[in-house]
């Protein structure tokens, strides 16, 4: 039983880091129906960032934070300028592309800038974690599933009852009806990758303490993530978070069980299974094509 | 700004004929030149830029002691990208220049495999750092090794924890590569030479797993009371050694080269505090291994360790040969190599064997408090 | 006519095989040094690995980021067969190709229920699956190990004879892969490319043809694979990783994605580019950021790759000139009997559902088509008309009821069976095959299973004219259909239903977006059509049309059936007038 509980607790801690990742990924879908392969990147850079100021320049650990979540704004709008806008009318597949080339471009820039050697980020408290009976709680991931908790609140809160997040709808439901309203769509959008990435972001300052600070650090997580984000329900919020969660622990499970070199093999399994027998997912909705 | 489509194919254009024109540009002098293909890029391009820095150490101090026969030495890097294919290139573009006397081959064993048909086409004395046993193993006389291969670092490790440590009930943990299978296979192997000792759990697991928590719980129920280990990458390395501590698990460990890098030391921190690990290089095992850690220093500013030393030894070790041949014919190149005896290199002392292999034990050493302290030297027999 | 369309393939022909026998003999005899050969025998086997991409992604428009899952299947087969099993080479490449065969086809199956990122990600999750069994199942791949001492085929050893092997290899491929648009399986996955719900209207089987992409695209795969493991005699794991299936995707990309000369082009440049960049690499990372940026910009301002860009420049040398002679007339001929006085109703509709959730969009109608009329099918928006034209062409499922096309039920038969039956249809957003000529997209009409029009590729042509002269569009038959106005567009996909020999014409709002004069037209055309004896069901909002052209018109509101009948006697009925034509008893509905 300890060890059942060891595991939840440790799946359920990898998989809210999934969970952020996906958040970013499902935001962007939503609002530009695009999947952007460049996301991985985007916590891996804020971690490096998060290096540069807190430890190469010794900034205070909150300003070092604020400093990158300022540079993580500045590169989501870039990244929309750069990559997405030119291409927003062309079909999914050049931007898919589009994004893979960045997330190249940015993985290698920061090895250009940076060097290979893997970064260690100390985190947020003094203390390790704790041991409740049996079971440690490594107290990065207790911090890790707070945030995922209170950002979850936020989303719902800014989706469902400002203004803003209410016209960030429309225009991902439809963007030729949304600026027939008056809503600035190129806003919207920009808005959207800047969030995105902010999001993401977070999800890779808070994961690097326990995974350390490297240049592979975003890629591993994102395809899981993006596995995520299909088993709970392509495009919606929730699923994401469900989805990412429950790949954690099926993860951990698996390999507790099963096998471990096999371990990243259940996600695709499972994600698998999903899209051949419910591929929209646990939340999802189908959407039929308008004939 | 926009770019029209055709000032873009214009540039595009340009950008690909440029380099063709530059590359003519190289200059030809009267050096001895030796090639090295090393990981400049992809995974493992931490550990190359290690590497060209031990090989220029040992390239700087042999033209300062008057060069090889009467030449000074120059290094002619190519990058093998980290992968198979890419070593396979890198090589065989240094091969085609034709004054090319020697080369340095990779610290990764697949890449070696890769490249030794050529190799063996080639036909000159290449120097390696791999330590799958089967590279020297296999017929091809040209590959001359700079590491004690795998089949020692197992039963030193065996050697170290039952003989030593006293303890007789193994945990090893692996990962799944090339280099992981043949290290926890070759500990098995050696473990089950030893009477009484007995393997508890073999677990393999990936690279890059971003969580060990099985992993740990399966040693604690394993009731080991020793940890044996090999591990490629030192990221996973650290978030391993965090987690077998954040659970409990305080066993003697004994892991293989990685426990001890400089990388792995700084990532896990207290974590790796008191294990062991062997070590084809440790810096006071030896006045070599000395030599080499100040002048390293020097000039690379941090801790030296495996990734440099070996390529400083087998540039040290060729040139001598070349000088102790007399001529830069592969053949005599080779006779020299395998005569080399009881030469200080920082790895270790080299006596080579018939096979090419030039180093036959490990170094112990063990983590304190952060700092590595040499424990003992085991020689191994073949 | 059709001689002259032969003449030019076979001067294309000739000039393919002069070309591949040059290259042959240049890397077969030219001296060369190792490295030089290594690059080629990368290039060649790369290249045929992205012909296949070229296939199911450049010609059927479907993404498959398996391909290096695929190559390694290849690969590992020749490795494993002449290395372990002291196997033939091309016995173990043959085994190779028929599992990455098999393989292929099942992820091809899996396009059944799914298109775009979601079959991007089934292939992700198969490739990471391929490549986590290649390193750990060690009993049997030798693990990530690698397997080396892989044989080369017996009087190909030499490097330079290999070489030769795989360029002649190679170019096999790229003819085929080079004639496969021109064949009809070709032009059924590039109709899929380009809409694959009028494809399938059409009566292409879209599923047997998405699996068939797949397929080939896997054998594709698998083939330059083999060729990989002889070149290099040794491989191992890590080489057939999700990064190596960007690489080909990438590749495919830039060359351009629907030539195989584009292949080819985009293969070379992106294996001989880092390798005349080495320069670049003394800084880490330097090299693969360029990489990366530059893969945005190619996306961004060379979209359809070098070999796009270059053949736009070129097209107008090389597109086929207008045809000289007359063309036939056309004959609708219906599949069935044309037996006017005994023969059943073209179409009848029983009880016909379709509900969405609690939505009831087709509510319980029912309604017949009488053979050589024209039937109206009229109603407000939202009464469910467009939704009862594709349950009727089969592109939804009917939660209830029956259809019966000339007396067959075709209630369960997918779209393209229903064209096989004798169904044709247009679409009220015009869906036209862009990126071929008129004369292209009327041939794929023509082209389904129980067209009876005679065998051979010059019977099709013929046909196609055939329809397009009934539309008064034969002249522009070699156009691309881009090129066309809206309202001949809308005539070209009316040829392409009717060159497909249907026994009823569905039409969704034919008019709709056309000026008046152009209206004229289609009544002429649909009066035209009528004569001919060919039943034709047709909705639209234009009621001057509709009463021109109608003999019988039904009336939905809200999904139901609301009127029935002779044409003039239904729009005097007052719930329709109510429901359709406006309740003030003063506007005029009819003249």
């Amino acid at each position: 039983m300890d060890i059942v509980l060891q595991l939840l607790f440790t799946g359920l801690g990898i998989g809210a880091v999934y969970a952020l990742v996906a958040l970013g990924f499902v935001l962007i879908f939503r609002a530009t129906n695009v999947v952007n392969f460049a996301q991985g990147e985007f916590s891996m850079v804020a971690a490096y960032l998060m290096v540069v100021f807190a430890v190469d320049l010794h900034w205070p650990y909150g300003w070092a934070f604020l400093a990158s979540l300022t540079g993580m704004a500045l590169l989501g709008a870039i990244f929309n300028l750069g990559v997405y806008y030119p291409l927003r009318n062309r079909t999914f597949l050049p931007v898919i592309i589009a994004t893979i080339g960045a997330s190249i471009f940015l993985a290698n820039t920061v090895l250009a800038l940076y060097g290979p050697q893997p970064q260690v980020l100390s985190g947020w408290f003094e203390t390790p974690g704790i041991q409740v009976g049996p079971v440690y709680l490594d107290s990065q991931y207790l911090l890790i599933m707070g945030v995922t908790l209170v950002l979850v609140g936020f989303n719902f809160w800014f989706f469902e009852h400002t203004m803003l997040g209410k016209k960030l709808q429309a225009t991902s439901q439809d963007k030729e009806m949304a600026s027939l309203l008056g809503i600035p769509v190129a806003a919207m959008i920009m808005l959207t990758f800047v969030y995105s990435a902010l999001l993401g972001g977070v999800a890779g300052i808070l994961v690097a303490p326990i995974l350390f600070v490297s240049i592979q650090m975003g890629s591993t997580i994102a395809l899981k993530a993006f596995a995520a984000t299909i088993i709970g329900g392509f495009g919606d919020v929730k699923g994401a978070i469900i989805g990412g969660l429950a790949l954690g622990v099926i993860e951990t499970f698996g390999a507790a069980y099963i096998s471990v070199p096999y371990k990243d093999g259940f996600a695709f399994l499972v994600l698998v299974a999903f899209l051949i027998f419910r591929p929209q997912g646990i939340f999802g909705e189908r959407v039929a094509e308008k004939a | 700004m926009t770019i029209s489509r055709r000032r873009f194919t214009t540039a595009l254009g340009a950008s690909l004929t440029l380099p063709a024109l530059i590359g003519r540009a190289s200059a030809q002098g009267a050096t001895m030149k030796i090639g090295m293909c090393a990981p400049v890029t992809g995974p493992a391009a931490e550990s190359g830029r290690y590497a060209q820095i031990g090989a220029k150490l040992a390239v700087d101090a042999v033209n300062k002691a008057g060069g090889v026969l009467g030449k000074q030495v120059e290094l002619i890097v190519e990058d093998d990208q980290t992968t198979n294919p890419g070593i396979v290139l890198a090589f065989s573009k240094l091969a085609s220049q034709t004054d090319i006397v020697a080369f340095l081959g990779s610290i990764r064993s697949t890449q070696l495999h890769a490249m030794s048909p050529d190799a063996l086409k080639v036909g000159k004395p290449v120097m390696i750092g791999g330590t799958d046993p089967a590279l020297t193993h296999m017929g091809n006389q040209w590959y001359f090794r700079f590491r004690p291969n795998d089949s020692y670092s197992g039963k030193v490790i065996a050697d170290y924890g039952v003989n030593t440590l006293g303890k007789k009930k193994w945990a090893i943990v692996h990962s799944t590569d090339a280099f992981g299978t043949a290290g926890g296979k070759a500990l098995a192997d050696a473990l089950s030479k030893i009477n009484g000792a007995s393997v508890a759990l073999d677990q393999g697991y990936s690279n890059q797993s971003q969580d060990f928590t099985p992993v740990v719980l399966a040693i604690k129920q394993s009731g080991a009371d020793i940890l044996g280990s090999y591990f490629t990458f030192e990221n996973d390395l650290g978030v391993f050694a965090r987690q077998l501590r954040q659970l409990g698990v305080t066993i003697p460990y004994v892991g293989s080269p990685s426990i001890v890098n400089i990388t792995a030391l700084k990532l896990a921190g207290p974590a790796l505090y008191g294990t062991f690990g062997v070590a084809d290089y440790a810096e006071d095992s030896s006045a070599g291994s000395k030599a080499f850690g100040k002048i390293y220093r020097e000039v690379a500013k941090v801790a030296p360790d495996n990734q440099s030393s070996w390529t400083y030894d087998a540039v040290t070790v060729l040139c001598m040969a070349i000088n102790k041949a007399g001529k830069t014919d592969p053949t005599a190149i080779r006779e020299a190599i395998l005569a080399v005896r009881k030469h200080p290199g920082a790895e270790g002392e080299y006596n080579f064997d018939a096979n090419g292999d030039g180093l036959h034990g490990y170094n112990i050493v063990r983590n304190e408090n952060g700092t590595i302290v040499f424990d003992k030297h085991i020689e191994s027999a073949s | 006519m059709a001689s002259a369309l032969t003449a030019r393939q076979l001067t294309g022909t000739i000039a393919y095989v002069a070309l591949s026998a040059l290259a042959v003999a240049v890397v077969g005899l030219l001296p060369m040094d190792d490295y030089t050969m290594h690059i080629l025998v990368q290039t060649a086997s790369f290249s045929i690995a992205v012909f296949g991409l070229t296939v199911v992604l450049g010609l059927c428009g479907q993404i498959n980021l398996a391909q290096a899952a695929f190559f390694g299947f290849g690969a590992y087969a020749v490795g494993l067969g002449t290395a372990d099993l002291h196997l033939n080479f091309w016995i173990a490449l043959a085994m190779g190709a028929g599992v990455a065969l098999v393989m292929g086809a099942f992820l091809g199956m899996t396009t059944l229920r799914l298109g775009g990122h979601y079959l991007a990600m089934v292939t992700i999750s198969f490739q990471q699956i391929v490549t986590l069994i290649m390193v750990n199942w060690i009993p049997v791949t030798h693990g990530p190990d690698g397997i080396g001492n892989i044989k080369r085929p017996a009087m190909f050893e030499s490097a330079h004879a290999f070489l030769g092997l795989c360029v002649v290899a190679m170019a096999l491929i790229g003819y085929i892969v080079w004639r496969l648009p021109q064949t009809p399986l070709g032009r059924s996955m590039r109709a899929i490319r380009d809409n694959e719900l009028a494809a399938g209207v059409a009566g292409i089987n879209v599923y047997r043809v998405k699996v068939a992409a797949f397929a080939l695209s896997a054998v594709l795969g698998g083939i330059g694979g083999g060729f990989f493991a002889g070149g290099f005699a040794y491989v191992s794991p890590d080489q057939f990783s999700f990064a190596e299936s960007i690489v080909f995707i990438t590749m495919t990309l830039l060359g351009g994605v629907a030539s195989p000369v584009g292949a080819l082009i985009g293969t070379a440049l992106l294996i001989v580019l880092p390798e005349s960049l080495r320069f670049l690499k003394s800084v880490p990372g330097l090299y693969l950021a360029i990489y990366g940026l530059s893969i945005i910009l190619i996306i961004r301002y060379m979209p359809d790759g070098i070999w796009g860009f270059v053949q736009y420049r070129i097209r107008r040398w090389f597109a086929p000139p207008a045809f000289t002679d007359a063309a036939t007339e056309l004959t609708l001929v219906p599949a069935r009997s044309t037996n006017t006085v005994d023969a059943p109703m073209a179409l009848e509709v029983e009880h016909l559902a379709k509900h969405f959730g609690g939505l009831k969009a087709v509510d319980d109608v029912s309604f017949s088509v009488r053979r050589g009329e024209v039937h109206a099918l009229i109603g407000p928006n939202g009464s469910g008309k467009t939704t009862m034209l594709n349950v009727l062409s089969g592109i939804y499922k009917g939660t209830a009821g029956r259809v019966v096309l000339g007396g067959r039920d075709v209630t369960l038969l997918p779209p393209y069976a229903r064209t096989a039956a004798g169904m044709g249809r247009t679409f009220q957003n015009i869906r036209l095959f862009r990126s071929m000529t008129a004369l292209e997209n009327v041939i794929i009409g023509a082209e389904h299973p129980g067209n009876d029009i005679g065998s051979g590729h010059a019977a099709l042509v013929e046909r196609a004219r055939a329809a397009l002269a009934f539309v008064g569009l034969e002249a522009r038959a070699q156009e691309l259909v881009t090129a066309f106005s809206y309202g001949h567009q809308r005539l070209i996909e009316i040829a392409r239903a009717l060159a497909g020999n249907p026994s009823l014409l569905l039409l969704d709002e034919p008019a709709a977006g056309l000026n008046s004069t152009e209206k004229q037209g289609l009544r002429d055309l649909l009066k035209r059509i009528a004569a001919k004896g060919l039943t034709i069901l047709i909705i639209d909002h234009d009621m001057t049309l509709v009463t021109e052209v109608a003999q019988r018109i039904t009336v939905l509101n809200f999904g139901r059936r609301i009127a029935d009948g002779v044409a003039a006697d239904v729009l005097r009925q007052p719930d329709v007038i109510a429901a359709y034509l406006g309740s003030e008893p003063d506007a005029p509905a009819l003249a």
